[in-house]
């Protein structure tokens, strides 16, 4: 049961930052994508954009780790 | 940069132009006009010219675009004129273009629409080519996929109708559709025409030139013309290719033409008294002393070039980047954002060295470095120089160097295989075990501290000379993020616990010290810069998972069972991972650069120096 718990939290822990991490780079990704058409010269702005949200999932990412090797996962 | 004035004699000014563009250093800009002094402005003849140049470049322009070539390379110095045979060229090549195009198309849009029959001529051609005997009347008629029912539908009406007195056949043609033949006495044809209409067909209506016959006259022709339409589109393409061997000479044209335009411009530039011209610009100040000997040498000494003074002009100044040979493709990751101002920091130096760091620390694998640098090897085979694909293929190889040093230091080639193939033991970390993932995490922060530590300091230097006061501010938050290192690790007693009292207090004064400096935006940047310093746990946690895809990736070609299975799975994992492992720790590793450390310094908003010279597109 205990494992179970574990594991479940580990998931949860980088599920749900990438569940929002996906959300928000479905919102910036096609404005990103017209703004690229009109000055092609935004491009590393609309790179720093776009990865802005992965830091939820990178992030959810350390905490799932630590929460498995708390566990000695 | 240096700001140069180039006076003299108004009649010479055509001359110092063509100099200054042969000399190709100064970037001109409009002089403020004062007193006598005013603004040049083109003659009604230089305006009609003006416009008869950008006529040329448009014609020149289509005429490529039209005949699908890429734009023609030119050599460094051009011809001038005559403009009017250099018009006309542009003009028949262009108008020439247009025609093959659209000869092109009308064959092309000829033969789709011929070919809707090309089907209905297999099935049913022979009986056309016999044709029809006397007495009979044939009716072509395509049903729309999914209307099958109409035939029995109207195999029962023409019972009702003519009895036996009719023959229907039928012919699924590939797109769907139902071809159906109808052969029936003349005598009776009104009466089928109205059967035809009331069961709801369609029947296949002739192409255009063809709706005065009947389909048996117009098979023949319309298969002969399928034939032919080939051999007019060979011929097309054909003097599609002659013309193309025009835009060598056409693209020698329009670089005469462009610097002609860019010394109409620069006459636009200049300013004038009734006797005297005045032209002004920049010039990278190693370079002033080689403009005024070069002026002196082609024009005269009558023309004269005086240095002003920095004080007046240091915010508009151009910016160009100049940077070491090493460091010059990483330009490229600059230049994607907006320049930096004049007189600021060039990060280019820094961002060649911790780039291909952080890459190599997410990858850290032998094995994929090796392919990496092997792409980056043939990338650079198959590019020029100064392309952008050049600088890419060499930032490849930079991070393909710090991927192989780390692969070593972490003991990694394609994952594990490298421990089982050659022995190879991890030196510094061993990124498969939990405990030093955690040490990994440690020694990413602790780079990323360093790494927004030198943005600091270079915003306090960046800062110092225009607004002290944010130097101060920039130097005090550098100062507490130091502190609250100090005190957590004095805290869990990784520095002796002795010290996290003094550190304490010494936090404590700093703290209104950056409040009276910044304001009270100041603790929210210390926070934000304390979140831009955990971010670099992005390095650890895209190392681990590409550690970790690679583990899955032999593990799993090990489970296989066969050898060969197992080895053509292991490759495609491996391959996937080596996309991701391109991918990801680019986007990465240039945000850790753009967000974290540029945050910190940079001040976008240069003009990029573009000198005064003549045109080129190589």
């Amino acid at each position: 049961m205990q494992l179970l718990g574990i594991t479940l939290s580990a998931a949860l822990a980088i599920a749900i930052p990438t569940l929002a991490t996906a959300w928000a780079q479905s919102r910036i990704g096609p404005a990103a994508a017209a703004s690229l058409a009109e000055k092609p010269e935004l491009s590393g702005t609309v790179i720093i954009m776009i990865a802005i949200p992965e830091t939820m999932s990178i992030l959810g990412f350390v905490v799932a780790m630590f929460i498995m090797f708390r566990a000695g996962g | 940069m240096s700001r140069v004035r180039v006076l003299g004699p108004r009649e010479a000014l055509s001359r110092t132009l063509e100099a200054l563009q042969d000399l190709g250093l100064v970037h001109l800009s409009a002089p403020a006009s004062r007193g006598a002094l005013a603004t040049a402005a083109l003659e009604p003849r230089q305006l009609r010219l003006e416009r008869q140049l950008k006529r040329i470049l448009d014609d020149v322009r289509s005429a490529t675009a039209l005949l699908g070539a890429d734009e023609v390379r030119t050599s460094a110095s051009h011809p001038p004129g005559p403009w009017g045979r250099t018009a006309r060229l542009a003009r028949q090549v262009r108008r020439e273009a247009e025609r093959l195009q659209t000869r092109g198309r009308a064959l092309e849009e000829e033969r789709a629409l011929l070919a809707k029959y090309q089907d209905v001529m297999a099935v049913f051609g022979k009986l056309f080519e016999r044709g029809v005997a006397p007495g009979l009347r044939a009716y072509l008629v395509v049903l729309r996929a999914g209307q099958l029912g109409s035939v029995e539908r109207l195999r029962t009406l023409l019972d009702g109708s003519l009895g036996r007195d009719f023959e229907l056949r039928t012919h699924p043609l590939p797109s769907g559709e139902l071809v159906l033949l109808l052969l029936v006495p003349l005598s009776n044809a009104p009466r089928v025409e109205r059967l035809l209409g009331e069961s709801g067909v369609e029947q296949v209506p002739l192409p255009r030139g063809y709706e005065g016959q009947s389909l048996a006259d117009a098979v023949p022709h319309i298969l002969e013309r399928l034939h032919a339409i080939p051999g007019e589109l060979e011929e097309v393409a054909k003097a599609r290719a002659q013309l193309r061997q025009r835009l060598p000479e056409l693209a020698e044209d329009a670089a005469a033409v462009h610097d002609r335009l860019s010394q109409l411009e620069g006459l636009r530039l200049s300013a004038s008294t009734p006797h005297a011209f005045v032209l002004e610009g920049w010039v990278p100040t190693t370079e002033v002393r080689r403009l005024t000997t070069r002026l002196t040498e082609t024009v005269g000494p009558s023309v004269s070039v005086e240095e002003l003074a920095a004080e007046h002009w240091t915010a508009e100044a151009p910016v160009v980047l100049h940077n070491p040979r090493l460091f010059r493709p990483f330009q490229l990751l600059v230049g994607m954002l907006p320049l930096p101002r004049y007189g600021s920091i060039d990060p280019t130096p820094f961002v060649a060295i911790f780039f291909p760091m952080f890459f190599g620390l997410m990858v850290g694998d032998v094995g994929y470095g090796l392919v990496l640098a092997l792409v980056g090897l043939l990338l650079r085979r198959r590019s020029r120089p100064g392309t952008s694909l050049r600088a890419i293929s060499e930032i490849a190889l930079g991070c393909a160097l710090f991927t192989c040093i780390f692969g070593v230091l972490f003991g990694e080639f394609f994952g594990d295989l490298g421990r089982h193939w050659f022995g190879m033991r991890p030196l510094v970390l061993d990124r498969e075990e939990p405990r030093d993932i955690v040490s990994f995490l440690g020694l990413c922060i602790a780079l990323g501290l360093v790494h927004v530590m030198l943005g600091l300091v270079l915003g306090v230097v960046s800062a110092f000379r225009g607004h002290p006061r944010q130097a101060i501010g920039r130097g005090l938050s550098a100062l507490m993020l130091l502190l609250i290192t100090g005190a957590l690790l004095a805290a869990f007693r990784i520095l002796p616990h002795q010290l996290l009292s003094p550190l304490v207090v010494a936090l404590l004064v700093a703290f209104p010290l950056l409040i009276i400096a910044e304001g009270l935006v100041a603790p929210v940047e210390l926070l934000s810069t304390l979140g831009n310093v955990l971010s670099y746990a992005r390095i650890m946690a895209l190392g681990t998972a590409s550690v970790m895809l690679a583990l899955v990736a032999n593990k799993l070609s090990g489970a296989m069972g066969s050898v060969v299975v197992g080895v053509i799975f292991g490759l495609l994992f491996h391959l996937i991972n080596f996309g991701l492992a391109l991918f990801s720790p680019t986007i990465q590793g240039l945000r850790l650069q753009y967000v974290e450390f540029f945050g910190r310094f940079y001040s976008p908003g240069g003009v990029q120096y573009r000198p005064f010279r003549h045109w080129r597109n190589t």
